[in-house]
Formats: structure tokens, sequence, C-alpha cells
């Protein structure tokens, strides 16, 4: 009895997943592709920070424009992706509620990407509102916020149609980002671009939006996922199920604070910033917390931590979270923050966010869920690895170099007696550095693309064995030849 | 009664083969580990501890807030250098005594642009400096004319209108500042700079003369101001303060 339990189980979960496979793979897939232009433009916009002259006769590709549309592709064709794709799945999986409107996913999906497309060639053509991660043109915010919804719409549901009983910490993080974007999105558009607000109020705001995004969208989803994957994949409880809900609350309680801090020295009240500081500074706390927490859980199983696709990505992208809260520490503390306030470093801890932590758990999600969707294997354990180390050291690179160099900067721009050139000029190597690491980027993104897209075609391996890294197919429990199609026919 | 769990059997069909190939096809659902209990494993006090740190250091931070929801304190301590330290920190680098008489004075000349231009060359209603021999000539002559306006013909024999006199609160740095400029740009190139002290001559002066107030004419200017200024010449590449002008010991 138990094992028709089981095999009812197992046919339930399949058939959501089955229900939200083309939506999934569009978020995921378009995602990747995004990531891909992202890097590009990331390579050229990084590439005028050393050698001004690159490209600089087009009027399209100036760094105002390429930088921006650069974040823009990142934050909203990849990132908001790929959080879409998490989203769906994981409230569906954790509802247990097959996906009923996947229609409206799909087609949202696409006019999403109609209007990042139009936004960022917006930016290029020279149309960018010039605020930090709201450059795109003002007439895609609306259409942005209506398609959201009808992409999140349904996973709201699903949560409210859950069986009832246990609500597991995942659907508390979904939920809190499924609410808090709308909210912010929606109110820092209007009061930036919608009322005839102080240009000086607009730019805290921005700053708010830019600190939520991070803080709001990508931290509780990133999160959110982990405490799904980890504990799934290894096969144990999550180590300390309280601390993960104290985490939660506190990102609840602290995130909202945050943003401001950029806007120190600026006359705006003085209190401000140094709130804004104050709880950046704090968000250290739940992100270690859910750090250490997940780290605690997967330490107990390193084997197979270092077998799986999915926990090599989620691990490290909780390493990269650790980090990530040191940098909000160390960034806001006020003797610091004078230094790298106007300084490369802001970028790097946007990088080690989005990048580092982020897109290493949303990467460790799609090696998970993309075999579940697609019902088959990932090809070739030889593209994960690559993907992985490339992404590792270079994201790695980028995090740590642009810190200390935004530090180094800072010490430059402080000492009055010398020229500002002095300052910018000691950027010159951790700017090169940055290049080639955006270069590695891309070649290791080429390798992921390639891969998901091939599974998108069903193109992955039917068999009934995953695809670990391990090279000891002579010790593999099964055999030596795992890669044998051994499913059998297919039944439908 | 009929068991809710099992299948709708049918002749044509083998239940369990076709089970087994259903679960086969989800093999990776099916794999899946299950996970029923959150665990209760003890808490580290290092996180506590680590969590304390951190919080310390955010209350750092508050700390320079001053009054919270204090709308009225905008400037944060620490962000405005009310006076330059002495030592290194010493405010703005020193600059060659020509670069700095001529920034300057290029900021005062901008109440000139509006009749001589921003090249100098006037034209039309009013005079050229470009090339001026008064401009170029004695300073104590070029001096008398910016401070009290000139009427009559200029050094080419030309007649324009009525110069208004430029004196009225004009202090002999600002002075200093423009004759040099005017007398270092727009093609001409004397290479020399008229010192504050030497402005400051010219203004008494001026205010000696015997019909203050009046705009001199050529008459007054050839018989009464017709040599430079006194006051000790001040090389070109000395180095002074770019904002007080005085000459900096290095």
């Amino acid at each position: 009895m138990a094992s028709l339990e089981n095999d009812q189980d197992t046919i339930l979960r399949s058939s959501i997943d089955r229900s939200l496979r083309h939506p999934v793979m569009f978020f995921f897939t378009s995602g990747a592709a995004w990531l891909a232009v992202a890097i590009l433009l990331g390579i050229v916009s990084s590439a005028k920070v050393h050698s001004p002259d690159f490209l600089s006769h087009c009027p399209w590709l100036t760094y105002g424009r390429v930088f921006a549309a650069h974040e823009s592709a990142l934050v909203y064709g990849w990132g908001c992706q790929a959080a879409f794709g998490m989203i769906i799945w994981l409230m569906a999986r954790l509802s247990r509620q097959a996906c009923r409107n996947a229609g409206i996913i799909l087609t949202a999906g696409h006019l999403w990407n109609l209007v990042i497309s139009l936004g960022v060639i917006g930016i290029l053509a020279g149309g960018g509102s010039g605020m930090p991660w709201m450059e795109m043109p003002t007439f895609t915010w609306f259409p942005m916020l209506l398609i959201y919804i009808a992409i999140v719409i349904g996973s709201m549901v699903q949560f409210k149609l859950r069986p009832s009983g246990h609500t597991y910490v995942s659907q508390w993080y979904l939920m809190a980002a499924l609410i808090w974007f709308p909210w912010f999105f929606a109110s820092s558009n209007l009061l930036v671009r919608g009322f005839d607000g102080s240009p000086l109020g607009a730019t805290g705001v921005n700053a708010w939006f830019h600190s939520a995004m991070l803080l709001m969208l990508f931290a509780p989803v990133g999160i959110g996922m982990a405490y799904y994957l980890v504990p799934k994949v290894l096969g144990r409880p999550v180590y300390n199920y309280s601390l993960s809900l104290i985490g939660f609350w506190a990102l609840a309680i602290i995130a909202p604070w945050a943003g401001l801090q950029k806007l120190a020295g600026v006359p705006v009240p003085n209190f401000l910033p140094y709130l804004g500081a104050f709880a950046t500074i704090l968000f250290a706390i739940p992100a270690a917390v859910a750090g250490i927490n997940l780290l605690k859980t997967a330490v107990g199983d390193l084997d197979t931590v270092n077998k799986s696709p999915t926990l090599r990505f989620t691990v490290w992208g909780l390493v990269f979270l650790m980090v990530f809260a040191f940098a909000s520490v160390m960034l806001n503390l006020p003797s610091v923050l004078k230094l790298t306030q106007f300084t490369i470093s802001g970028y790097g801890y946007d990088v080690l966010g989005i990048y580092g932590f982020f897109s290493f758990i949303a990467f460790g999600a799609i090696y998970f869920i993309v075999p579940r969707v697609t019902r088959r294997e990932w090809l070739s354990r030889r593209l994960i690895t690559s993907h992985f180390f490339l992404s590792l050291y270079a994201v790695g690179g980028i995090a740590v170099i642009t810190l200390f160099g935004g530090l180094m900067q800072g010490v430059g721009a402080e000492n009055l007696t010398a020229a500002w050139e002095d300052a910018a000029s000691r950027v010159q190597p951790y700017a090169v550095f940055t290049t080639v690491a955006w270069c590695f980027l891309l070649v290791s993104n080429l390798f992921f693309f390639l891969h998901l897209t091939l599974m998108w075609l069903r193109l992955g391996r039917r068999s009934s064995h995953p695809t670990l890294l391990t090279h000891e197919h002579a010790t593999s429990p099964h055999g030596p030849e795992g890669d044998i199609d051994n499913a059998g026919p297919a039944v439908h | 009664m009929q068991d809710p769990h099992k299948p709708d059997l049918d002749d044509s069909l083998n239940v369990t083969q076709s089970h087994e190939r259903l679960l086969r096809d989800a093999a990776a659902v099916a794999r899946e580990k299950r996970v029923n209990d959150g665990g209760r494993e003890p808490v580290s006090n290092w996180i506590f501890v680590t969590g304390g740190v951190v919080a310390i250091a955010a209350g750092l931070a508050l700390g320079q807030a001053g009054g919270l929801f204090d709308y009225d304190a905008t400037v944060a301590p620490g962000y405005v250098r009310r006076s330059l330290d002495s030592g290194e920190d010493s405010g703005p680098p020193p600059v060659d005594a020509l670069k700095a008489y001529m920034a300057k004075g290029e900021k005062i000349y901008s109440k000139c642009v509006g009749c001589h231009g921003p090249d100098g060359k006037g034209g039309g209603a009013y005079p050229s400096l470009a090339g001026s021999e008064w401009a170029m000539g004695p300073t104590e002559r070029f001096s008398m004319v910016i401070l009290n306006g000139l009427t009559g013909p200029t050094s080419t024999g030309k007649e324009f209108g009525v110069m208004p006199a430029q004196g009225v609160g004009m202090s002999p740095t600002d002075l200093a500042a423009v004759m040099t400029y005017v007398r270092n740009s727009f093609g001409n190139e004397k290479g020399e700079v008229v010192t504050q002290e030497m402005a400051a001559h010219a203004i008494e002066i001026s205010e000696k003369r015997a019909q203050v107030g009046t705009p001199v004419n050529k008459g007054e200017l050839d018989s009464d101001h017709l040599q430079d200024l006194e006051g000790a010449a001040l090389d070109p590449t000395t180095k002074v303060d770019p904002v007080s002008l005085a000459p900096v010991e290095e």
C-alpha cells in the first residue's frame, strides 16, 4: 500500500512537471539567451572603462548606453525570467497543484521578451532614463507589471489551494517575493515616472528600487529555491528548520529599509542614507542564517554535493550568498561607505548578488528542473563541468577584483591633493581583469545555452540514470553503461 | 466495493507493465527523495555571536544618522570639509601664477563678454581687445579704462559709444586677474602677470583722479597714465594658491 501511495505521488509530481513543461523551458532558455546578450554588452561596456576609444565611433555603442543595456538585459532578461521559471515550478510542486494556465503564462512570457527587447533597443537608441536598473524607457514598466501578474497569478492561486497543513519555508520566501515585487516595482515607477516630483526624490526612490530588486526579489527567490534543492537532492532535512523561519522573518523586516545608503552625502534628510546602510548591514543576518543553515545541511554529504550538478551550483551559490552578506556589511560601514560610494565596488556588489548568488542557484535549479519537465537527462557531464568552473572562477574573480578595486579607487578619490584622474586610473588593471572575466563567462554561458537548447528540443538522453559529475563509471551503481537508453518505448 | 486507489482496469492493458513504464518515463521524478521533516539540529553559538557583531556594525551606521525622522538635518557629518586641515591635506594644489590668474580672470571676463565677445574681438559697435595697443601697452593706462570706463576715441582712433566703468566692487585680485587674462588671451601673448599689488595701486590712482566717477578719455590717459603700475614683477611660473592667488612657499 505504501508503494502504491508512493507511485501515485510520483504520478502527481510528474503530472505537475508535465503541465509546466513549456512555460518553464521557455523562461529558462530565453533567459539564458538574454544572459548571453547581457554578457556581450558587459564585455563591451567593461572594455570601454579601460579603453575608452573601443567602438566609440558609434553613438549606439557609447558607454552610457551599453552599460545600461547590459544591466537591463542581465536583470530583466535573465534574472527575472530565471526567477519566473523557478517560482512557477516550485510553487506548483510545493502546493501540489498542476498548472492550469500554462497557455497564459507562455503568452505572457513571450510578451515579456518583446517588452524587454523593445526596452533594451530603446536604451541603445538613446531613450534610457539614466536611472540604474530603471533604465528602460517609460513605456515599458506598466506592460511589465501586467505581464508579471499574468505569469504569477496562477502560483498565488496554487498557494491558496494547497493541501492544508504544513507550509514549507520555500513557500514563504516565494510568496514574499510574489507580493513584494509588484509593490516596489509599481510604487517606484509611479513615484519616479508617474508623478512630477523632485528629481532628488526620484534619485532616492531609484536607489531604493535598485536595492529592492536584489534584496526583495532575487534574494528571496534564490534562498527559497536553495531551501528546496539542498534538502531534496541530499534527502536530508534542513539543518535547523526553526532557524530558516527566523531568517525569513528577519529578511521580511529588514529588506524594505535598505537602499538609500547610495545617497550618503546628498542633501536629503540625514537619517535616510544611514538608515539604508543600517538595514543593508543587517541584511547580512538573514542571508548568513540561510547560508549557514543550508551549508550545514550540505556538509553532511559532500560526496553527493560534488557529484550532483544541481548541488554543486546551489552550494556555491550559497557560498556566494555568504560573501554577499559579508560585502553588505563591509561596504556599508560609515567609514567605508565614504570610500566606495562612487566606485566600481557597487557594480561588484551587484554582480556578486545577481550572478554569484542568484544565478548560481538558478543554474542549480535549472539542472534539477529541466530533466523533470522534459523527461530527458542532461547530455554531457563535460558541458556541465565547463559551465561550472568557468562561471565559478570568473564570477568569483569579478566580485573580488571589483570590490577591492573599488576600495583602491575610493582611497584615491579621497586624496584631495591628487588629480581625479589618478583615482580613475587606479581602476585600469581591475577593469582589464573584469573584461577578461566577462569573456570567460561568455564561453561558459555558450556551453550552458547550447546544452539547455538541446534539452529544450527534447534531444536529451533517454535514461533512468541522472547525469552526475563523476568519472567513476566502473563503480557507478548503474554500471559502466550509464548512457544507454534503457527506458523502453515512451508511454503517454 | 472498489478500491479508489486502483486504476480502472482494461483487458487490453498489462497494468503492471504500463505502470512501470510510466514510472520509468518519469524516472527523474520517481527517484526523488522525500523529506517530510524539518531538522532540529542545535544552532551553534557562533551564529548568534556573528549576528551580534553584524548588529553592532549596523548600530554604528545608525549612530551616524542623528535624529531619526528628522527631516531638517540634511548634511551628513564628515561629508563637508569646513576648513582645510594642515599638513598633507592642505587644500587645492598650488599652480603656476600665470595659469591661476588666467583661470580667475576668465571668470571675471564673463562680465565683459556681452560687448567684447567671447573671442575678445568686439565687432560692430564695440572695439576689439585682441591686439589692442591699450590692452597690451602700459598697465596703468589699461587699468584706468577698466576701472572708470572710456569715452571718445580708442587706441585705433575710431570712436565707439561710452564704455561704462567696471571698477565698482572690483577687488585688486579681480582687477589683476582680468588684466592678466586679457593681456594673455585672444592672441595676446604678453606672458606677464599683473600682480595684486599692481592692481591695488591702480585702484588708489583711480580714486585720486581729478574727475572721479567720469569715464577717462584719450587726452587724460596720454597725459596722466602713460606708465606701468608700480609693484614687483611676479615670475609667471611662481606657484600660487589658485583661490587666494598668494604665492606658496614650497
